[in-house]
């Protein structure tokens, strides 16, 4: 790997890793959901300097170039990652149909407690309409 | 015996009135609970002119959600029945009795409303029988039984029926993965010969490519269900 591409990757995965502890330190991002980023950013970070791990990891993979190894890398964290984005966007879906069917329900509970009240007392009828 | 007869409907504002009073008609023994799913076109408002119950999502989250929801109505509301007929007319009010009957009689615990049990039935263009046809072969696979209507989505249910469904069915295209859900809960399955009408007015739901989507999910969650542990 050249020492332009080195330099590129330590910059590149730095200023990833910073953009992603600014959004988590402002809430934009849950710590939870933060985690397989910081994790991605960080490893890219971690090998970009310790170029001995990464020419390891490369030739234990088969990749002819280093450079590649990264990509590679790269390439399945952000498979993992928009994988665990449709597990969360499923399991988000799941749970807003259940409460648009609660407020539903409760809506008609409501209603129908309101026509049971003014039933009961029809002379409280205009105090609702202020 | 409380009976609720659930109509899931989406901007069948023309067509939902008049199926209002067919129900009446024929069936007066039942509650009737429109359920409009995110309808535009003021269906609830005309539903509400009409009468019956009815409930409102606040935007369009599909039919099996629009199902369920009145399906959880009955549910809290203590029904023993539950009767699904489609909005828009396409359903005969006229065959509700015969729909509920084998529950009634205890044989049943689900029952399909079948377009082509009858004798001179319903004419389906061959494209939907293949994908019927696709479908009978999928549920009989799935559960050993020869469902001739399995897409219907005049069913009635008992009090087994609404509790399995309340808590799960599908989101959407849920009607062939509800039959498998109900067998393997061991729910008595049963079909009896409806007739149903051409739509009048409006196209089927069901383009080239979403049946072809319609094909695929439905095997992809139907194989995926049947791993499924005792939880699901």
């Amino acid at each position: 790997m050249s020492a332009k591409l080195t330099l590129f990757a330590i910059i590149g995965s730095s200023f990833l890793l910073l953009v992603i502890l600014d959004l988590v330190r402002r809430r934009y991002l849950k710590e939870r959901y933060a985690l397989l980023w910081i994790i991605t950013g960080g490893l890219f970070l971690f090998l970009s300097i310790r170029k001995d791990l990464l020419y390891g990891i490369s030739t234990l993979l088969g990749f002819v170039m280093p450079s590649n190894a990264l990509l590679g890398l790269g390439f399945l964290f952000l498979l993992l990652i928009s994988l665990g984005l449709s597990v969360i966007t499923s399991r988000l879906s799941e749970k807003n149909k259940i409460l648009a069917q609660e407020v539903v329900l409760l809506k008609k509970r409501v209603t129908d407690l309101e026509k049971k009240c003014e039933a009961d007392n029809p002379s409280d009828e205009k105090e609702d309409s202020i | 015996m409380k009976i609720l007869v659930i109509v899931p409907a989406f901007n069948e504002r023309i067509t939902i009135r008049e199926v209002i009073v067919r129900i009446r008609t024929f069936y007066p023994q039942a509650d009737i609970l429109v359920v409009s799913d995110g309808s535009t076109d003021g269906t609830g408002r005309v539903a509400r002119e009409a009468g019956v119950l009815v409930l409102e999502h606040s935007y369009n989250m599909g039919i099996g959600a629009t199902v369920q929801t009145g399906l959880l109505y009955a549910l809290e509301n203590d029904y023993e029945i539950a009767i699904q007929i489609d909005g828009d007319g396409q359903h005969n009010p006229q065959f509700l009795s015969s729909v509920v009957e084998p529950i009634l009689q205890g044989r049943s615990n689900l029952v399909i409303g079948s377009r082509y049990l009858s004798e001179g039935g319903f004419k389906s263009t061959s494209l939907r029988k293949l994908g019927i046809q696709f479908f009978t072969g999928l549920v009989w696979i799935f559960t050993g039984r020869r469902i001739t209507d399995p897409t219907s989505g005049f069913r009635a249910m008992d009090r087994r029926g609404i509790g399995l469904f309340a808590e799960d069915y599908p989101s959407d295209y849920p009607e062939v993965e509800a039959l498998v859900l109900a067998h393997k809960k061991g729910l008595g399955i049963e079909e009896v010969p409806v007739q149903m009408r051409p739509r009048r007015r409006g196209t089927s739901s069901i383009g080239f490519l979403s049946a072809i989507y319609y094909m695929m999910k439905v095997t992809l969650s139907i194989s995926i269900g049947f791993f499924r542990g005792a939880k699901g």
